[in-house]
């Protein structure tokens, strides 16, 4: 019988092997970490960005726009960015499973434990305005994710249920302004009792949102003006205008 | 340098202690080989069903791999779990390489006793198998087996390890043992009703 412990020992010592050096482990298992720690982190920044698309929604057009509040959330819900966080706690599970221990927790409460890191990540994030501002620059600079702002946007161009969105081109009185849609139709807009919310006051080229109802062809008596998303959206309208988006 | 010990002396010593004598001297991997030898060449015939000069060569090439990933042994891991997890992944790997060669599995009569008893007395299993049938049968059962059973059976009753141990060797969640185990049970009580092992007591 062959001795195989001595012929394996005599293999090593004749073909000169060498154990791997720690360091080479070492760093494989840092790799891993590191790149899990970036999935979790971007999964932070999508769900961060989730959680300040979320915030931005006005919930109590809901009644307008859905029959019902999930109807509503199914409306309005960042589908994309909830994409990009299941993608990257996909990747996470995957660098988990191969650290040392990974394979000892079941796939379900990885993905899962990652989506939660991710959440948490995202609602510190949101704090920062780092998800604000990469939301800004994913609108002003990819095509596709433009094309679902203008989705979002639209929602407003819902004159039949009592919602408008456009800018003011003209000022009759003060209880009558004209206003270019977001489609570029003209409207008669009757203000007189309307509420002017977040410190409005009637002005030419101001972007507004309007709650109301539509009275024929042109006509909308509005109950409540809003500001068109805030101080950092002026000139949005304009842009899209330019862009051809709205039609 | 390391002083070098006595034959004696490497052999009292622990698994883990022989890997760190073995990473600055090769000598002492001699004792390591030695200890699991006997054992993870059982565990390659019945996985591969190889013939002995097949078997020793697989054998050889995971004992160059132990020695090669040394270092990358993780000391909360017991270090046979560490040992038999190298051997099913280069089984796994021989497997893929010689899909044509179908061995059979290598199975004592004595295991075929073992087999038998524990699958008879294991809470698990509620219909029973008559002391008489075959070795040959049993082989026949195993050997229908797809892998991943045959192997949580083989690990689990011939070759004793707890859930644990095999979920290190496989790397998989101690539950997904559990339930792989529980399949490949009702696989090879279904198999063995073929090979007419099931007569009730």
């Amino acid at each position: 019988m062959t001795d195989i412990s001595k012929n394996t020992l005599d293999k090593i010592k004749k073909e000169n092997v060498h154990p791997i050096p720690r360091h080479y482990f070492l760093f494989k298992r840092s790799v891993l970490w590191i790149l899990f720690g970036l999935s979790i982190f971007f999964g932070s920044i999508a769900s961060g960005i989730a959680i300040f698309l979320l915030t931005r929604v006005e919930w109590d057009v809901s009644h307008y726009l859905a029959r019902s509040f999930i109807g509503f959330l199914l409306l309005v819900f960042p589908y994309f960015w909830l994409i990009f966080l299941l993608g990257f706690s996909i990747f996470s599970y995957i660098f988990f499973r191969h650290t040392e221990q990974g394979y000892r927790y079941k796939t379900a409460w990885i993905v899962l434990l990652s989506i939660l890191l991710s959440i948490v990540g995202g609602a510190l994030l949101h704090a920062t305005k780092l998800p604000e501002s990469l939301e800004r620059v994913c609108e002003e600079n990819v095509p596709f994710y433009h094309g679902l702002g203008k989705h979002r946007h639209k929602m407003w161009m819902s004159p039949h249920q009592g919602l408008l969105a456009g800018e003011i081109t003209h000022i009759r009185s003060g209880a009558i302004i004209e206003l270019e849609d977001l489609n570029g139709m003209k409207w008669t807009v009757h203000t007189g009792d309307a509420i002017w919310r977040g410190n409005l006051s009637p002005s030419e080229n101001l972007q507004i949102k309007l709650i109301g109802q539509m009275k024929g062809d042109g006509q909308f008596v509005a109950y409540e003006i809003r500001p068109w998303e805030g101080q950092r959206h002026r000139g949005r309208i304009q842009r899209n205008r330019r862009m051809g988006t709205y039609r | 340098m390391t002083a070098k010990c006595s034959r004696e002396t490497y052999e009292t010593k622990s698994d883990e202690e022989l890997v760190q004598l073995s990473i600055a001297d090769v000598d002492a991997f001699y004792f390591l080989i030695k200890r699991y030898e006997p054992k993870i060449l059982r565990y390659i015939r019945r996985m591969t069903g190889s013939k002995p000069d097949k078997a020793e060569d697989i054998l050889q090439e995971i004992f160059l791999k132990v020695y090669r990933n040394l270092n990358s042994f993780d000391p909360t891991l017991k270090f046979s779990s560490w040992v038999y997890r190298i051997a099913h992944n280069e089984m796994i790997n021989q497997y893929r390489k010689d899909k044509q060669t179908s061995g059979t599995v290598s199975l004592d009569d004595t295991d075929e006793i073992d087999l038998s008893a524990k699958l008879i007395y294991d809470e698990d299993i509620h219909k029973t198998y008559v002391y008489g049938e075959t070795a040959e049968a049993v082989k026949k059962a195993l050997q229908s087996l797809p892998v991943k059973y045959r192997d949580v059976l083989i690990l689990r009753y011939f070759e004793d390890k707890d859930y644990n141990e095999i979920s290190d060797i496989l790397r998989k969640p101690p539950g997904t043992i559990a339930t792989l185990l529980n399949r490949a049970k009702s696989k090879f009580k279904k198999i063995a009703r073929q090979y007419q092992l099931d007569s009730p007591l």
